[in-house]
């Protein structure tokens, strides 16, 4: 049972850290110098409107209460309401948090298809021409600044080439004549199911430019924790008794490395995915992609204190799962760490 | 043990899924799914998009816009939302282009009067006019529409403060009752919270409604689908009082963008069709642009340095003179605006009404501010002076940097402080005498009226709200008080006393007026009909327009 029990730990951590973030974010929302009466009133507030707003949004009460009625809803599901924009919190999250995580998703797929087998060979053949181009891939796409990226890579294949869109989820012409029915917010899924293969199409070709932008710290950091960790476990005497014993090279470096090499990779590819949640504000940004990251980036702009509350609750949660996800995975995969 | 790590796996899998579909969307209605099957074409793979459709892109009018829209509630929304709700909803009365003969034209009101005194107003409503819910509009909708903005009371809902009484005539008559003077039909013409909307909808529908991609008004277009944060698409109401013509556009799609050089890409390349806010640095390559038309129109946004009149040393007004006489206007403006910007000239910006051509405009004179400084006592300067601005504005902090040089020359000392808005205020709002010494922010009308610009920053204040430079003046508070029961009933007149008033506000000294914001439009030379119009900002009403 000690997997079970572990998990049940594990959980109860979870929830306590979630007690604590929200506790301290609320509380830091609340004493930076900012009114949210005024900002529900909007730019040109009145003193009547803003008294008046303070009772409506319960601001008068103390900062206890008011914690404590917004900790009951959001267990209820109410996660409040946008000070700036007066809409419901969740209803926006329904649109952006999908729109993230589709684009996000894309960039981790992408990060592990090019940036495994690229970290095994250049581990293999160290110091060979490809190991060096290898390196290269990866420190550039580390070190390049996205935005930059992202801008020249518009540059190429909107304004020369043609051949790919500046931004967006979808393009007009889908929008206006052939829609996706959204069901669940990941439109390359929805236009999938509903066999809408325009959109699907269109979907496709929206994401290839941001995820491989997104995609390119990924890449890189995959591929050098790969290769070094494949460079170590290539020099332990196990793989040398299965070279010996005439098992084939591919077998050796894909199955019987790679399965001890991947832990540290889990790790940063977990922690990449919800790094990306939020920090993908840039590549959302140049590719108006409707994400959480745009939406959190507004929010701080504005101060709009619950959607700041809301959003790091979230990623929070998102966090603690992903990680203890990993946690486990990393166990199952190399027999080595015992819980 | 295996089966136990697989287990715990999957528990942990599906309260992933749970959380995650916690936050996916709900199926949309059977009419979505309509549309959805209806358009689509035959589930056979390459097929290219439909040549009806490229076709019909002809009529769609794309407006590649900056920001998202926060609210689109039209009894709450007091933001770049109008772009939107001013292709859906219409006023009583419209406000001219600067250059038209009279200033408001007629809209779903005919004609209107007030009395002697600007305190009842009757409105004479356009007969035949019907929501797009199908409802008629009459004067219970009027005065339902009034009614209820002042009842929510946010935004800028305070436009109709005087409003006391809304007296229905007849189903095209209402009479409106006021508490004080005040120019209603300037005030209807407002392009914020005063769209006249369907009372049955209004009724019916939460707020959430609108920002799903609803609304309800008597204009041209309503909104046909609303992808948040990314794209908005509104279709023609075909039954539109005012008709349709041929070669007026179908459709209408706003796309989102926030990165201005994106923004500067779609009206390249022809994906969009109108923008704003694209690099200012790259606007002369766009004009050379033959396929793209810039125009360049003065708005009714200026940006001002409120003086502190209340703290030493800038109580002394010789000292606030020396200031205006300080900043060099005309270097900044050529170095840093380009074409954004011109020299303000008075508190009320080139191109409305109330603006004075005759005012005095200070310009950039180090030796008399020196002068000036002496005869107050300073000649050597010697004195710290804190000037606050809205964090994140480049404009306003190179205002700060620039500035801060030449005052140093003067021997005194600028610290330029960025602050969030709200912090900014805050301090503003504070004892003036712990408060900044200089509050620079933009300012603009909420209804096309030098009363919004004289009465909010300079009239006396207590507690202070927006005049933070704490000016109190009871001459200038009459003269603005009376232009403004004036302006309901005798416009030219109201102009005099609002002029008079800015003499005594440039006199004084008591804020610097760095220049009046020109806004740039930039549309494709296809497109034809586009009259800017300072008064809805960056509203384009596409109603108007057609493509070549």
């Amino acid at each position: 049972m000690r997997w079970l029990d572990y998990l049940i730990r594990r959980l109860l951590m979870a929830i306590l850290v979630l007690i604590s973030v929200s506790i301290i974010t609320f509380f830091i929302a609340r004493v930076i110098p900012s009114d949210p009466a005024a900002a529900w009133v909007g730019p040109r507030p009145t003193q009547d409107q803003i008294n008046k707003a303070r009772v409506q949004l319960g601001l008068d009460s103390p900062l206890w209460i008011q914690y404590w009625r917004y900790a009951t809803s959001f267990l209820k599901g109410d996660f409040g309401t946008s000070v700036r924009t007066h809409q419901p919190i969740l209803n926006d999250l329904k649109v952006y948090l999908p729109a993230t995580m589709e684009l996000v998703l894309a960039s981790m797929i992408i990060a592990i298809v090019v940036g495994i087998p690229l970290g095994v060979l250049s581990g293999a053949y160290k110091g060979s021409l490809l190991d060096h181009s290898t390196r290269l891939i990866s420190i550039a796409g580390v070190s390049m600044p996205t935005f930059w990226l992202g801008l020249i890579l518009q540059l190429f294949f909107f304004a020369k080439l043609g051949i790919l869109p500046i931004g967006g989820r979808i393009s007009n012409e889908v929008a206006l004549f052939s829609p996706i029915h959204v069901i669940t917010g990941f439109y390359f899924f929805d236009s999938l199911i509903a066999g809408n293969w325009l959109a699907f199409k269109d979907t496709l070709l929206h994401l290839i430019l941001p995820s491989f932008v997104l995609a390119a710290y990924a890449t890189g950091l995959v591929i050098r924790m790969t290769r070094s960790t494949m460079v170590e476990v290539l020099n332990e005497n196990y793989i040398l008794a299965a070279r010996v014993a005439g098992i084939s090279e591919k077998k050796v470096l894909f199955v019987l490395a790679l399965k001890n090499a991947l832990t540290p990779t889990i790790t940063v590819l977990g922690l990449c995915f919800v790094y990306s949640l939020t920090g993908a504000i840039l590549v959302e940004v140049i590719f108006s992609w409707p994400g959480l990251g745009t939406y959190v980036t507004n929010a701080v702009m504005s101060i709009d204190f619950p959607v700041i509350v809301t959003v790091t609750l979230v990623v929070t949660v998102f966090y603690v799962l992903i990680n203890l996800f990993m946690d486990l995975l990393q166990a199952t995969i190399d027999p080595r760490i015992r819980l | 043990m295996n089966r136990q790590r697989v287990i715990s796996l999957i528990i942990l899998g599906i309260v992933l899924i749970f959380t995650t579909t916690q936050c996916t969307p709900q199926p949309t209605p059977p009419a979505a799914t309509e549309a959805t099957t209806g358009l689509s074409p035959a589930p056979t793979v390459e097929e290219p998009p439909p040549t009806s459709g490229e076709a019909s892109l002809k009529e769609v009018f794309v407006y590649a816009h900056q920001t998202a829209f926060p609210d689109l509630d039209p009894m709450r929304s007091y933001s770049n939302d109008s772009v939107v709700t001013s292709n859906c909803y219409e006023t009583l009365t419209f406000y001219n282009p600067p250059g038209s003969k009279d200033v408001l034209s007629p809209k779903l009101a005919e004609s209107w009067e007030a009395n002697t005194d600007a305190t009842e107003w009757t409105f004479h409503l356009r007969k035949g006019v019907v929501f797009q819910d199908g409802e008629p509009f009459n004067a219970e909708a009027v005065k339902y529409s009034i009614m209820k903005v002042k009842e929510i009371g946010v935004g800028a809902s305070y436009i109709w403060d005087s409003v006391k009484e809304i007296q229905v005539v007849d189903d095209y008559t209402i009479k409106i009752l006021l508490s004080y003077s005040a120019p209603l039909d300037l005030i209807a013409s407002t392009g914020y919270q005063a769209w006249m909307v369907s009372p049955k909808t209004y009724e019916s529908e939460s707020p959430e409604w609108y920002n799903e991609g609803n609304c309800a008004g008597t204009g041209p277009y309503t909104i046909e689908s609303y992808e948040r944060g990314s794209r908005l698409v509104m279709t023609r109401f075909e039954e539109y009082w005012g008709g349709w013509k041929p070669g007026q556009f179908e459709k209408i799609v706003f796309e989102i963008s926030q990165d201005s050089v994106v923004l500067q890409q779609k009206i390249e390349s022809g994906v969009a069709d109108f923008t704003y806010g694209v690099p200012p640095d790259n606007i002369p390559t766009l004009e050379k642009n033959t396929d793209l038309v810039v125009y360049t129109n003065p708005s009714f946004q200026n940006l001002v340095g409120l003086l502190n009149t209340k703290k030493p040393p800038l109580d002394n007004k010789l000292v606030r003179q020396a200031l205006s006489y300080s900043f060099p206007y005309e270097q900044f403006i050529q170095g840093v605006m380009g074409s954004r910007a011109t020299q303000a000239r008075g508190v009320v910006p080139k191109g409305m009404w109330g603006h004075g051509d005759e005012l005095l405009q200070y310009n950039f004179d180090p030796e008399k501010a020196k002068q000036l400084l002496t005869e107050a006592g300073y000649p050597e300067g010697g004195f710290k002076l804190l000037m606050t601005y809205s964090n994140g504005d480049m404009d306003e902090q190179q205002v700060g940097e620039l500035w801060k040089a030449e005052l140093k020359k003067l021997g005194i000392e600028l610290e330029v402080q960025g602050m969030n808005w709200e912090a900014q205020w805050d301090l503003g709002k504070s004892d003036p005498l712990n408060a900044q010494d200089i509050f620079v922010m933009y300012w603009w009308p909420d209804y096309v009226s030098p009363y919004a610009f004289l009465k909010s920053m300079f009239v006396t204040e207590s507690p202070t709200l927006f005049n933070l430079g704490y000016y109190s003046n009871t001459e200038y508070d009459k003269l603005v008080d009376d232009g403004n029961i004036l302006t309901g009933v005798d416009r030219d007149a109201a102009t005099m006393k609002f002029i008079e008033a800015q003499s005594i506000l440039l006199d004084d000294a008591v804020s610097l007026f760095f220049y009046d914001v020109n806004n740039e439009h930039i549309a494709r030379a296809d497109v034809e009909g586009f009259v800017d119009n300072p008064a809805y900002g960056h509203v384009v009403f596409v109603y108007q327009l057609t493509r070549k």
